[in-house]
C-alpha cells in the first residue's frame, strides 16, 4: 500500500506503482540489499562494511568496482534480460552515489530505501529526484543455473 | 552541571536527534547522514552529547558512530562487527558502561 511520507521522499513514485516489501531496519541498506546481504550495511566509509582489499572512496567506479568483484559486469541497457541480474547505480548532482536497486525476475525492481523499508518499484525513474539523483550505471550478472534435483 | 541546564541540553538533543532521523531516513551514506545540520549540532554539543548518544543508541541503534568517535577520540568497535549496526552499538554501549557514561 502506497505511503505518503515515501512519496513525499521520491515523489516519482506517484506515477508508478510501488509496493512496501518488508518493515523499516536499520540492518542492511541498499547497496547490501543488491548484493543479498541483509546484516550488515555497506558503504565505502569507516564505519560501515566493505569488502576487504576494496578502495573505499565513494565515487561510482568504487561502486561499480565492488560489484565487479561480485561479478558483475557493466552493461548498457536496464530491460530486463532472461538469465541475467541487473542492479541499477544512482548518484547525484556531484556525482557521489547515493543508492542501487536491485532487478527482480519480474522486471521489476527492489530497493531498501536507507533505514526505511525495502519496496519494489515498477520503474527505476520512480526513485529519480531530488533525494537519489539519477541512474549512473546499470551492471548485470549471469544468474546461475538451478542446481539439478534428483 | 545545573538541573534546569541539564534538562535543556536533554530536549534539545532529543529534538535534533528527531530531525536527523526523520530527514536521513532514506539514506544509505553514513557520511551524508554525518553531514546533516542537526548532527552537526549535535556533534558540537560537546562531552555532554556522549552520555545523550549512548542512551538513544541503545534505544534505537543507529548511525551515531562517527559523533562518538568524535567526541571521545575512541573506537572500540571490533573489526568483525564493522557493518553490522546493533553489534556496533553495543561495543559502544559496552564502552559506555566501562567508562562510566552509561
Amino acid at each position: 500500500m502506497p505511503e505518503d511520507y515515501i512519496v513525499a521522499i521520491f515523489p516519482s513514485l506517484a506515477q508508478s506503482n510501488y509496493k512496501i516489501t518488508s518493515p523499516f531496519t536499520i540492518d542492511y541498506n541498499c547497496i547490501a540489499w543488491a548484493a543479498g546481504d541483509i546484516e550488515k550495511w555497506w558503504w565505502p566509509s569507516s564505519d560501515t562494511y566493505w569488502p576487504p582489499g576494496l578502495v573505499r572512496e565513494n565515487t561510482l567506479r568504487s561502486f561499480v568496482s565492488m560489484f565487479e568483484s561480485l561479478g558483475y559486469e557493466s552493461c548498457e541497457s536496464q530491460e530486463s534480460e532472461p538469465g541475467y541480474e541487473k542492479i541499477a547505480i544512482y548518484h547525484n548532482d556531484n556525482g557521489r552515489p547515493t543508492h542501487t536497486a536491485r532487478q527482480l525476475s519480474s522486471g521489476l525492481w527492489t530497493s531498501k530505501l536507507g533505514k526505511l523499508e525495502d519496496i519494489e518499484h515498477e520503474t527505476l525513474k520512480g526513485l529519480e529526484g531530488q533525494s537519489y539523483g539519477t541512474v549512473a550505471h546499470i551492471i548485470r550478472r549471469h544468474l546461475q543455473s538451478p542446481e539439478p534435483t534428483a | 552541571m545545573a538541573l534546569s541546564q541539564n534538562t535543556d541540553i536533554k530536549t534539545t538533543f532529543h529534538e535534533l536527534a528527531d530531525t536527523w532521523r526523520r530527514e536521513t531516513g532514506y539514506m544509505s551514506s553514513a557520511q551524508d547522514m554525518a553531514m546533516h545540520p542537526a548532527y552537526q549540532r549535535i556533534m558540537g554539543m560537546g562531552q555532554p552529547a556522549i552520555a545523550l548518544i549512548l542512551k538513544e543508541l541503545e534505544a534505537k541503534p543507529d548511525h551515531w558512530f562517527w559523533a562518538l568517535r568524535s567526541l571521545t577520540g575512541e573506537n572500540p568497535v571490533l573489526a568483525e562487527h564493522i557493518g553490522n549496526v546493533k553489534l556496533m552499538a553495543q561495543d559502544w554501549l559496552s564502552w559506555g558502561y566501562k567508562h562510566g557514561y552509561v
